[in-house]
């Protein structure tokens, strides 16, 4: 349950990356897990030349998958913009595919992991509840990545800007936002925050080209979950599947893990279509 | 459709049919066996995501399920062609509950609910080890037992013949005219009486019988099959992106993209090895951006230009793709 919280955060970081892409710009994204992945192997390649470690890691692989997010959105997504979600699903499908087999010619298809003095340490709280120091240190992180990604969609122009291009296409330009670089840039935010999440799941977890590729489908889950167009819905969501999945391993094995988030997936689809806090149907 | 093109294809799967007496190299044929299976997957797929705009990234479901359930029922003692016919009724029953669910959504969100739905037949197969077998997989009988690659090249070839049929058949039939007026736009076909949800739920019927039989043919050569192989969504993935690459919604397009797909990653298979899927996802982009109506969607739009050349002076409205949501 605890353990299923400290997953949640990185859920939440990944699934509100999605809900600014998904929920509030409409881009469906299917190569989110892609970012994530690349973000990991961006701390990775770090960590393997400078000794830089993930937990200071994961603001270069902010920077590198905002830029990527950037550059995705500018040269391929601007095109088809105004098309049907159809061609962005397919676009998105084989940006992903690219990205996981470039980088599987890259690095191969072997697993990695890192080593880190702290991986071995454990947290005690009381005589009963230990934790692992990484993922502790990886949830606060999350936490105040979380706030401000939070901040930034609600407080801030661009985030104001792309809320209301998601309201009204067409008025939005009227009144002086330039709809594509709002767009790029939180398209960027919206990657980061995948590729963020990546890097501070590198030390705890295995990493190999394939690995981000449930994390797609899982986005997908928390945003419908917390309700289209809400950023915090889809942080509360993956706070939600986190401990949802860690009481299924516990009690069925972690093999069914997916499988019950996909049911959540498709009985909110079906019996409330709007999620735990959206306004929209979807 | 032209007759003469109907007659050009009567003459190539013809020519098709004869292959086997000439090539005798079984690598070969069952390059073309996985070609003719992805054409009739593509032909299969197109009925839903091309003719209805129901974009189903979800089709492994079916796929998997004619496998399985070909292995399962014969496991248990059923002949192999009431198997077969049993596999095809199970994926009818998935299609029902899938399609059920599923068409109530629009855009993504169908998308997205075929995905589920095959992830979680995925993991039930990979959990259900008593049924399946689990990760360790299922033994599948061999529907063939000599000149076994060939009798699979043709059964590949019939299914495809099969599938250009129905789609020709379906495309100049009311049935059809429903599909297409559904995906142009659903509230209007709605609002002129078509019963969208019923029209939708048997082209997936037709589209989700004859991805089973392929599925059975497919683990039946292997002779073995794990979930991980055929309800993955890569094969979900695979069956789309042929028929995207030719054209969705035209008759040869699902064809020209298995030729295309599958021969090209046939010959790249060498240089890039486990990563092949890469060419797959560079297709996808090419298509979308630069020809989203697929190499036959393409093709027929600049001859029909052509054919409606404008009188001199006229200034010519731009063209437009057609509109797929």
């Amino acid at each position: 349950m605890l353990n299923g919280i400290l997953t949640g955060a990185l859920y939440a970081l990944v699934g509100m990356g999605m809900a600014l892409i998904f929920g509030v710009m409409r881009i469906v994204n299917f190569a989110h897990g892609a970012f994530m992945m690349l973000g990991m192997y961006a701390a990775y390649v770090l960590f393997q030349h400078t000794k830089i470690n993930p937990y200071i890691g994961f603001l270069f692989a902010g920077v590198v998958l905002f830029a990527l997010g950037w550059l995705t959105y500018k040269g391929l997504l601007k095109p088809i913009r105004g098309q049907s979600d159809f061609m962005q699903i397919l676009l998105t499908l084989g940006l992903s595919l690219i990205l996981s087999d470039g980088i599987l010619l890259i690095f191969g298809a072997d697993y990695h992991q890192i080593n880190i003095p702290l991986l071995g340490k454990n947290i005690h709280i009381g005589p009963h509840i230990t934790f692992n120091a990484p993922w502790v240190i990886s949830f606060f992180i999350a936490l105040v990545l979380a706030a401000l990604l939070y901040v930034f969609v609600m407080r801030t122009m661009i985030g104001r800007a792309a809320r209301a291009i998601a309201q009204n296409r067409y008025a939005a330009p009227l009144m002086g936002i330039n709809v594509h670089r709002v767009q790029a840039i939180s398209f960027g935010v919206g990657v980061a925050a995948a590729g963020i999440a990546g890097a501070l799941l590198l030390p705890v977890f295995y990493l190999y080209p394939g690995v981000g590729d449930q994390f797609t489908l899982k986005a997908f889950v928390m945003v419908v979950l917390g309700g289209m167009g809400s950023i915090q819905g889809a942080a509360f969501a993956g706070l939600v599947l986190g401990v949802v999945e860690s009481l299924t391993s516990l009690y069925w094995g972690n093999e069914w893990a997916l499988a019950v988030d996909f049911v959540i997936f498709i009985l909110v689809l079906s019996l409330k279509p709007s999620g735990l806090f959206g306004s929209q149907r979807v | 459709m032209k007759r003469s093109y109907l007659l050009i294809a009567a003459v190539a799967f013809a020519l098709s049919l004869l292959v086997p007496l000439v090539v005798r190299t079984d690598y070969v044929l069952q390059i073309l066996f996985r070609i003719y299976l992805f054409a009739a997957l593509g032909l299969a797929w197109n009925l839903v995501g091309g003719y209805t705009g129901q974009l189903s990234l979800g089709h492994a479901a079916y796929f998997g399920a004619g496998a399985y359930g070909l292995a399962i029922l014969s496991r248990e003692g059923l002949p192999l062609w009431l198997s077969l016919i049993c596999a095809v009724l199970v994926a009818l029953l998935f299609a029902w509950l899938i399609g059920g669910v599923s068409f109530r959504l629009r855009g993504p969100y169908f998308a997205l609910a075929t995905i589920a739905f095959a992830e979680v037949l995925r993991v039930l197969a990979k959990n259900l080890v008593k049924l399946t077998g689990g990760d360790v997989g299922i033994q599948v009988p061999p529907m063939f037992t000599s000149a076994v690659i060939g009798k699979f090249y043709l059964s590949s070839v019939g299914l495809t013949i099969l599938a250009f049929g129905i789609t020709v058949g379906i495309s100049h039939s009311r049935f059809g005219y429903y599909l297409m007026a559904i995906r142009d736009d659903e509230d209007t076909a709605l609002s002129v009486g078509v019963n969208a949800a019923r029209v939708k739920l048997y082209a997936l019927f037709i589209s989700a019988a004859l991805t089973a039989i392929a599925g059975a043919l497919y683990g039946s050569l292997f002779l073995f099959v794990v979930p991980d192989q055929v309800l993955s969504i890569d094969i979900s993935n695979e069956i789309a992106i042929v028929a995207m690459l030719g054209g969705a919604g035209t008759v040869l397009g699902p064809i020209v993209g298995a030729v295309v797909l599958e021969s090209a990653s046939e010959l790249l298979k060498s240089i890039f090895q486990e990563a092949h899927l890469l060419i797959y996802g560079v297709l996808l982009v090419v298509v979308v951006l630069f020809m989203p109506e697929g190499v036959v969607g393409t093709i027929q739009s600049v001859f029909r230009r052509k054919e409606l050349a404008p009188p001199p002076g006229f200034v010519k409205p731009q063209a437009q793709a057609p509109v797929i949501k």
